[in-house]
This record gives structure tokens, C-alpha cells and sequence, in this order.
């Protein structure tokens, strides 16, 4: 096994993450046309309440459970929708009618109060998901390595998306949700509640990107009140990638993002590999202007 | 307690009201504030990272010189007059770190004790120096930091290229490995550590330095670098970067079945450095550093460490605040030596007769600023995640 | 202010007031004078792109890295004197900001915005990873060299302040002119109505290039002020917050108005201040202004007149400037999904 599957499987999870985070950022903007800056605080936030509840009483002695770690994903996804919700009625649903450019600004203004919030709440330190409850162990499947831990990324992201994706397509919500971001008005007319959407989109992405929170906090283990940014700008880059309102755009670039920053790293320069991110990124825009599925796909969401 | 609130910088952002009116107001107001007391305090600076990545040494630095400050107080103060600390944060970053000296300056403290982290003292040092301020670093090791020819800059801690010998003779003479690999973060510290190190094993027969490379600060995956390193097999791995890299570099590296020995410079192995490498993965590992506060036995040490930990209920858990506690400790010996405020007769003083009983020993300085000799352990994890004197 | 005579006053006592300030603060809020000087003129810089032009320019920083780093460079490596560097560090950044942005300046909206971001990113790691041993990695370079003019060299806080605020006034008076002028008025043009200026036969590539070049440029020079004052500079202070800071700063002061500009930095420097009792607190709250004060002002606080006179016009709220209600057909933004 040499450094290129070590890479392209090291990308492949890390994209995967990358993908569910981005899903919040397209489906926010498809709606509502908003980039949602405060959505990487959102999942910074999904991996802080993870930590807290594993080390709280309610996990002692259980030890490494996927039950466990399943309700801890799932409360954490709720809790975060919470605040996902409370955020698009304080900072986003008063600027619906202004400039697009006011919305950003009240965005950047969200991100800075969620990631100040949880420095108070949780203090300055780096801090570090405890060893106990992280899956160990290495496999291998197809002449291929993976530690238990990225498996389950893999196999929950996956999963995510999938029912992300037959939600959308298959049930009758979420034909309203792609009613709603084709066209506000036209939806309203056919008996669409568009505040309904609104809320429902911000408690689906916020809740994934804090499912991603919890799973980078259980695979490396150390975080800190600040990663919400970086994170958040490559999910948003992958988003782009992949043309940006396009749900499926944001899973294919999510991956792709991922693994092209592990093959920069491990090809070029892990000191570089952001740059050779951006890069690329401003290369495939330039020679496609929507991202990679924007345009061939019409339903956007 | 003569201590005055926090002055925090946020970046850009020192500024003027919404117009230049009230600005001028503010100002004349600020200007007529005179302390009226016939006892003026000597002001002391203490800058140090009290927000940011480094807040924990900024509070623990702040905690020792504060009982320093009270201890001279409570025996009279200096020349009679009582010591009043100026606190200012400069968030561990290096702009910050320029914003705060000009604040101190404006301040008009005696003399500065500043700061943790070589790039952030290199950037307050030009400003002190300019505004000839004597300023005592702590927690600053570089060596270029001690190139510039500055007058009225010394530091407490000592220079890295007398760790990086110290490395040397641990893995040649106690250790006897022969294949070592450096990983640093291209930061002034950790790249100068690690350059001294390979320079001082260039001399010694029979070593090799197989892999030398950079990770990048707040990145968290290093699986790239390491699937390089992996291939130079090597026997030892000095890091010589911040403990927050550390702790992940190290539990990655186990995952990818390098078994080498972890060994840290002396910012890279903390409790924090346990927690997020886990207990099972880090326990082991050396740490080449300078002596923890509780391993001093000077009696000036132990009652400062009595002090601090019936103030604070543990010890400080890093050498550095130790070392802000003597830089006081200087700046008050050389004042009542001297019977002056002057900096530069405080200046000339310390570098020429200074020599004092401090906690973390005797303090003379030499000619560059740098304190004379200096003293290095190798400290180990142990199974109980304690970090422990490894007895070399 | 309809009287004449009236708004020269106003100005002859801003004047004597900026003139007189140093001479009766003290030396560190003439500092914090002059690091806001430097904010005015970035500010004043981005509004060229953002404001007046309306391209989504989230990277500004960059721009001022280039100059503040040629500044460095230039004069720690070949001893060039920094008052040349002024015009010089402009160009360098303007150039650059030319050749950047040719290829992706018909990206529309946040496309562009995300690149632009992606411009401060590459900058800043270029200049964390030391290339050619430039830019001095993560500890950045050392300004030794004093800002020297006729003779007179800049070192107390006030020498700083003059320079910074006289620069300023003199921008203010292009800046106002070129408003006025045929281009400032193709700028609203393009930003208003991409489709209907070029058909009214204004080059909008052109007219966005010249923007992007004549802001860069201009947040080059201030590049080389701030490497002056500050006399070490290091990739921290060009981050993607720094350009955040800049954006927030034009639109909170209202698109395309210059007094807005410099209302906003004020505002922007100074809250952080007012909020120092609040400690740890501080950056949460002003978290939360920003959110509050685009939902009660989100004109900007000092809206520019020719958009109050806009939004006089329009009759139902809200569809001044570009996408009036998400999803209604609304041309610009359709044409960004």
C-alpha cells in the first residue's frame, strides 16, 4: 500500500465530512440565495456538544458503543438545529427584504457571536474528545487499510446523504423544498408555507454539519473553539465546487475537495496544500463558471 | 493590591470615537487623570498572551508575578515606594504584540517584563528598544533575539541552541539512538530548536539526521508528512513545535505504525499535550526542557511554589511564569541597587553587576542580554500521565 | 446642509480639529489615530470594488499584504527608501490585482466572493511558506528603515499621524472628484445594471478591472504605511478576518459613501473599546452589534446620496439596489444559482 490509496482514503473521509458540511451551505443558499458564514461555527458547535456529552455522567463506563456514539450524534444534530433555527429567526429572517449584502454582514456577524459563545461556554483551550469512546482498531477490505474509526465516517456520511437525497427527491416536503428554491413566489401560490421551508432547511443543515462536528471530533480528538472557520471555508469551497444550491454538487465536491487536498498534501506540500486547494478551485471556475453541476441540473435546492 | 484591569487589545481596533469631537474629549479627559499621591508606584508592564491560543501561560505568568508584586509590597515596596503591574495582552500574536508595546510606552511603565513566544517578543523588543524601556523576556528562547544589539533587552529563559546540545548529548550518550528525525513548524522557536539540534548532532559520530521537515501551526492532519517520515525509519522524533501539533502528530504517527521514541522541545509536552494524545499514546515520551518549578530547590523557589499553590491550588504546570516572576524579581534588585528609575543606568546595571539569588537560581547576564549558563532536564510521561524527571 | 458657506465651515472646522489633535491627545490615542487612518484608507480602497463597483471583494486584505510585503522586501533586501515605496508598493499591488483578477472578473456575485477569499488564503500561506526565503515565513520581516521626506523623517506617533491623515485628506478629494466623474458614474451604472450599461455602451470588464486595479492600488500604499508605523509585519495581520473587518466596514457605512467609510471604521475600531468592560464578552457583543445594526440600518449608517435619492424613488421598500425578494425574478440574482 503506497502513499497514494494511504492519501486517497485519508481524502475520501475527510471529504465525506466536508460533503455533509457543505449541504448546509448549498441548501441554505439555494432557498434563500444567503451564504450562512455562521454555519461552520454550527458545526464547531455539533463537536463541542459531542464532547460534552461524552464527558459528561451519562456516558461513564460505557465505552467504545456505537449505540453511544449513535444517541450522541443524534443529540447533538438536535441541539445544533436548535440554534440553527434560532439563528435564521434572529439574524436572517429580518433581513429577508434588504440588500443581499446586509444578510452577509449580519452572517459574519452570527459567526462571531456563536464562536465567542462557545469560547465562554467551553474556555480557551484546545480540548480532546476522551480516548475511551473512539472506536480503535485497523482493517483491511480489498488489499486496502482503514481504521475502524474512518469506516464509520465513510458508512454514516453515506448514509446521511442518501436519506438527505430521497427526502428531497422522493417525499412531498421535499418537493416543496425545491418548489421553494426555484421560485418563493409561484411556491406560495401552489400552498407552500415558505417560512416553513425556511426553518426546516436550517434544521436539516445545521443538523448535519454537527453530525460532522461530532465524528472530526471522534477522529482526530483535539478541538478548539476556532476550527469552525477552516472547516467551514473548505465545506464552502466544496459547495462552490460542485455549483453551489445543488445538492448533489455538494456531496461530489465535498469529496473531490477532500480528496485533492490529501494528494496535494502528499504529492506537492502539506504546507501548500491549501493554496493548491484554492487553486484548483479558481482554475475550475474559471473554466466553469456555476461549479461542476450547477448548470446541467435544474432543480436547485 | 496596586493592579490594574486588563488591557486588552483588539487589533485594528484601538480608535477614535465616531468623531474627532469626542475623541478630544476622551483625551483631554485621559489627560487630566493624575494620580495625586505623594508615594507614586513604580509601574511595572507585564506583557504577556493573556487571550489566545497561549492564554493558560498568560494567566499562570500574570499569577506569579502578582505574588512577586505583593511579596515587594509587603515588605515596603522599592525605595519605598509600592510596585504597581500594568498588565497588557498581547494575544500571542505578533501585531497585537507591537499595538501592546506602544500601549506601554504611552503607559510609561519603568520597565516592561515581555513577553511569551520569540516572534511576539521580536516584535515588542524593536518598540521597547526604540522607546529605551528596559524589557526582560520569560518565556522568549530564540537565539536571533539576542542578535540585534539591542541596549535595553534581556531575557530569563535561556537559548535554544543550549537545548538543542542538550538533545544532542541525550540521544548520544543516555539514549544511543543513531537514525533521528526533526519535525519543527518553521515558527522562529521551533525552527531555531531544531536547528540547533541538527547542528549540534552534525558534531557528534555515528548519528544521522534522516528526516527534517515543517508541519504547518492549527493544521490537524499530518498524515502526509508522516507517510514521508515513515520511509526515512527513524529511531527518534524530536518535535520541537507547540504542544497542540504535538499531540496530534504523535497519536498519528502511532496509527501509522511508527514506533519511534517521541521526544518534545520544551513547548511541545504540557497536560494538554497528554489529553489530546491520549494517556496510552503518550505515555513515554521525553521532554527536553528546562527544570518545572516544583523541581527547583532553591529556597526562593520553594516558598514561591508554597505561595503559588495555596493561591492557586497547583503549581504552575510550565517552566515560563517562573521566569516573568525573576524578570521582576531583576527589575526591583536593580532599582534598589541603583536608587534610580533611569532606564538606562537600569540597563547598564543589569548587564554589568547584576547578580542575584532568583527562584530559578542565580541570574548575571552577559554582554548580548542573555542570561548566563544555563540548566536543562529531560522529564519523561509516566503511567499515570504525570511528567515526570526522567533522570538523565 | 443646503447653504454653502455652511458645509465650508463644517469643513474648515474638521480640519482644525484634525490638524490640532495630536497637539492635545496623548501619544497612544494619537496612535490608535493613526491605525484608524490606516483602517480610512483601506476602507475608502475596498469601496472602490465593493461600493461604488459592487464586485463581492472578500480578499482585500490580500491586496494590502502585497504592498506591505513589497514595502519590506524592497527596503530590507535593496535599501529602497520608504518614500518610494509608497507609490511603488501601490503599484506593485495594483498591477497584481490586475493580473488576478482578469480571468475571473466576469465570476458574478458570490463566485467572485468566494475567490476572492480564496486570494487572501493563497497570499497568506505563500507568505507562511517563505518563498525564495522572501517573506520571512510565519515571523514575518522587520521594517528597520524610518519613512524619510525632504529631510524629515517620521518616528513620534503625531509625524505618523500626519502623514496617515494628510494622505487621507488628499484621497478624499480624488475620491470625491472621480464620483463625479464619467467614470464614477459608469461604476453605479455597472452596479446597478450590468446588462443594461454594457448595452448603454460602458465597458464592464473595463470598468471592473480599473476598480479592482485602483482599489488594490490604493490599499497597497497604505501597505506601506502600516510596515512604516508598525515595523513588523507577518502573516497574522493579513488573514481573511482582516478582510472581513474591511468588508463589514463598507457595507455598515453604506455602499459607495465615503464619509460612511470613515463613520464605519470609527465605528468598527471603536466599539471593541466601549466594550472593554466587558472583557471576555467583548468579542460576543460585538458579534451581536453587527448583527443589530444591519437590521435597524441596513442602508449603512451614512448612507451616499445618490442612494437615498434611489430608494426616494422606489415606492415599495426593499428593492433598492439589486434582488428584491428571494426567489421573485430578480435578473442578478437568478443569474448567480
Amino acid at each position: 500500500m503506497g502513499i497514494f490509496t494511504e492519501q486517497l482514503i485519508n481524502g475520501l473521509t475527510l471529504g465525506s465530512i466536508y460533503a455533509l458540511i457543505a449541504l448546509g451551505y448549498t441548501m441554505v443558499y439555494g432557498i434563500m440565495r444567503l451564504i450562512n458564514f455562521a454555519h461552520g461555527e454550527l458545526f464547531m458547535l455539533g463537536a463541542y456538544v459531542g464532547f460534552t456529552l461524552l464527558m459528561s455522567q451519562f456516558a461513564t463506563g460505557a465505552g467504545p458503543g456505537l449505540l453511544l456514539l449513535a444517541v450522541v450524534v443524534l443529540a447533538a444534530m438536535i441541539a445544533v438545529a436548535l440554534v440553527g433555527v434560532t439563528v435564521e429567526r434572529v439574524a436572517y429572517r429580518p433581513l429577508r427584504h434588504s440588500h443581499r449584502l446586509t444578510a452577509v454582514v449580519s452572517a459574519l456577524g452570527a459567526s462571531i457571536l456563536l464562536q465567542n459563545a462557545a469560547m465562554l461556554l467551553w474556555g480557551k483551550r484546545y480540548q480532546a474528545y476522551p480516548v475511551e469512546f473512539v472506536p480503535a482498531g485497523r482493517f483491511e477490505l480489498l488489499g486496502v487499510h482503514f481504521t475502524a474509526m474512518q469506516l464509520i465516517i465513510l458508512a454514516t456520511a453515506l448514509f446521511l446523504m442518501l436519506a438527505l437525497y430521497f427526502f428531497v427527491q422522493r417525499t412531498a416536503i421535499g418537493m416543496a423544498i425545491r418548489a421553494t428554491a426555484i421560485d418563493h413566489d409561484t411556491a406560495r401560490l401552489m400552498g407552500i408555507d415558505i417560512n416553513q421551508i425556511i426553518r426546516l432547511v436550517f434544521v436539516i443543515g445545521p443538523a448535519l454539519g454537527a453530525a460532522a462536528g461530532v465524528m472530526i471530533g471522534l477522529y482526530y480528538r483535539q478541538i478548539h473553539y476556532t476550527m469552525g472557520w477552516a472547516y467551514g471555508l473548505k465545506a464552502f469551497t466544496a459547495a462552490i465546487m460542485g455549483g453551489i444550491g445543488n445538492i448533489p454538487g455538494a456531496m461530489v465536491g465535498g469529496l473531490l475537495l477532500g480528496v485533492l487536498e490529501m494528494l496535494g498534501a502528499g504529492y506537492v506540500s502539506s504546507a501548500w496544500k491549501d493554496a493548491f486547494v484554492f487553486i484548483i478551485l479558481i482554475g475550475l471556475l474559471i473554466l466553469r463558471p456555476h461549479g461542476l453541476l450547477g448548470e446541467r441540473v435544474a432543480e436547485k435546492v | 493590591m496596586h493592579r490594574r484591569p486588563v488591557v486588552s487589545t483588539n487589533g485594528r481596533v484601538r480608535a477614535l470615537a465616531l468623531g474627532l469631537v469626542l475623541a478630544l474629549g476622551l483625551a483631554l479627559g485621559l489627560a487630566s487623570v493624575t494620580p495625586a499621591s505623594a508615594q507614586q508606584p513604580i509601574r511595572i508592564g507585564l506583557q504577556g498572551p493573556i487571550t489566545g491560543p497561549w492564554a493558560l501561560e498568560g494567566e499562570m505568568a500574570v499569577n506569579s508575578v502578582q505574588i512577586v508584586v505583593d511579596q515587594i509590597n509587603a515588605r515596603g515596596g522599592i525605595l519605598g515606594r509600592p510596585v504597581e503591574l500594568v498588565i497588557g495582552d498581547d494575544q500571542g500574536e505578533v501585531r497585537q504584540s507591537a499595538l501592546t508595546a506602544q500601549r506601554m510606552v504611552a503607559e510609561g511603565v519603568v520597565a516592561v517584563i515581555s513577553s511569551y513566544g520569540s516572534s511576539i517578543t521580536e516584535a515588542a523588543q524593536l518598540i521597547y528598544e526604540d522607546a529605551e524601556v528596559v524589557n526582560i523576556a520569560y518565556g522568549a528562547t530564540a537565539e536571533s533575539l539576542t542578535q540585534h544589539g539591542h541596549r535595553y533587552f534581556f531575557r530569563t529563559s535561556f537559548r535554544d541552541d543550549r537545548q538543542g546540545d542538550f538533545f544532542a548529548e541525550l540521544v548520544t550518550t543516555h539514549l544511543n539512538l543513531q537514525r533521528i528525525a526533526i519535525v519543527h513548524d518553521n515558527s522562529t522557536f521551533a525552527r531555531g530548536l531544531a536547528e540547533a539540534a541538527r547542528r549540534s548532532l552534525a558534531n557528534k559520530p555515528g548519528v544521522q539526521v534522516v528526516f527534517y521537515d515543517a508541519v504547518t501551526a492549527g493544521e490537524r492532519d499530518f498524515t502526509a508528512v508522516i507517510s514521508r517520515m515513515r520511509t526515512t525509519n527513524p529511531q527518534v522524533v524530536y518535535f520541537t513545535a507547540y504542544y497542540p501539533e504535538a499531540g496530534l502528530f504523535l497519536r498519528q504517527m502511532r496509527d501509522a505504525g511508527i514506533d519511534a521514541l517521541f521526544i518534545g522541545g520544551n513547548a511541545a509536552i504540557n497536560d494538554e499535550f497528554i489529553q489530546i494524545a491520549g494517556l496510552e499514546v503518550a505515555k513515554g515520551s521525553l521532554v527536553t526542557q528546562e527544570p518545572l518549578p516544583t523541581d527547583l530547590d532553591y529556597p526562593e523557589a520553594i516558598e514561591f511554589v508554597n505561595e503559588y499553590v495555596r493561591r492557586h491550588g497547583a503549581p504552575p504546570s510550565t517552566p515560563w511564569p517562573v521566569y516573568a516572576a525573576d524578570a521582576l524579581n531583576v527589575i526591583a534588585a536593580a532599582i534598589e541597587a541603583t536608587g534610580s528609575t533611569d532606564s538606562t543606568v537600569l540597563a547598564e546595571y543589569i548587564r554589568n553587576e547584576l547578580n542575584i539569588n532568583g527562584i530559578t537560581g542565580p541570574i548575571s547576564f552577559e554582554a548580548s542580554g542573555d542570561r548566563a549558563g544555563a540548566i536543562y532536564k529531560a522529564y519523561v510521561v509516566d503511567e499515570n500521565g504525570r511528567i515526570v524527571d526522567a533522570g538523565y | 446642509m443646503n447653504k454653502p458657506y455652511l458645509r465650508w465651515i463644517v469643513y474648515a472646522v474638521l480640519l482644525a480639529g484634525l490638524i490640532a489633535f495630536p497637539r492635545v491627545a496623548s501619544r497612544y490615542w494619537t496612535d490608535v489615530a493613526v491605525f484608524f487612518g490606516i483602517y480610512v484608507i483601506l476602507g475608502l480602497s475596498l469601496n472602490l470594488i465593493l461600493g461604488e463597483v459592487g464586485l463581492f471583494n472578500m480578499g482585500h486584505a490580500a491586496f494590502f499584504a502585497i504592498g506591505a510585503y513589497t514595502t519590506a522586501i524592497l527596503s530590507t533586501q535593496y535599501g529602497v527608501p520608504l518614500a518610494w515605496l509608497f507609490p511603488l508598493s501601490g503599484i506593485v499591488a495594483g498591477l497584481f490585482a490586475y493580473v488576478v483578477t482578469r480571468p475571473i472578473i466576469h465570476l458574478r456575485g458570490d463566485y467572485l466572493l468566494i475567490v476572492t477569499i480564496g486570494l487572501n488564503e493563497i497570499i497568506r500561506i505563500a507568505l507562511i511558506n517563505n518563498p525564495w526565503g522572501l517573506t520571512g515565513g510565519p515571523n514575518g520581516l522587520l521594517v528597520l528603515d524610518r519613512f524619510t521626506l525632504f529631510g524629515w523623517s517620521a518616528r513620534t506617533p503625531a509625524d505618523f499621524y500626519y502623514l496617515t491623515w494628510g494622505f487621507i485628506v488628499l484621497i478624499v478629494i480624488a475620491l470625491v472628484r472621480l464620483q463625479n466623474s464619467r467614470i464614477g458614474r459608469a461604476w453605479n451604472y455597472v452596479r446597478e445594471d450590468e446588462v443594461a450599461a454594457a448595452a448603454m455602451g460602458i465597458d464592464v470588464r473595463w470598468a471592473k478591472s480599473l476598480a479592482f486595479t485602483l482599489g488594490a492600488g490604493l490599499a497597497g500604499a497604505a501597505g506601506t504605511l502600516y510596515a512604516a508605523k508598525i515595523r513588523i509585519i507577518s502573516p497574522d495581520s493579513f488573514t481573511f478576518s482582516e478582510s472581513v473587518i474591511l468588508f463589514t466596514i463598507v457595507v455598515l457605512g453604506g455602499l459607495g459613501s465615503i464619509p460612511g467609510v470613515i463613520v464605519a471604521a470609527g465605528a468598527l475600531m471603536v466599539l471593541p473599546e466601549i466594550f472593554r468592560d466587558f472583557m471576555e464578552y467583548r468579542m460576543l457583543v460585538f458579534g451581536a452589534a453587527m448583527i443589530v445594526m444591519m437590521i435597524f440600518r441596513p442602508q449603512g449608517l451614512w448612507p451616499s446620496r445618490r442612494w437615498v435619492r434611489e430608494l426616494e424613488t422606489e415606492t415599495t421598500p426593499g428593492s433598492a439596489g439589486s434582488p428584491p425578494k428571494p426567489g421573485a425574478a430578480a435578473p442578478a440574482a437568478r443569474s448567480d444559482a
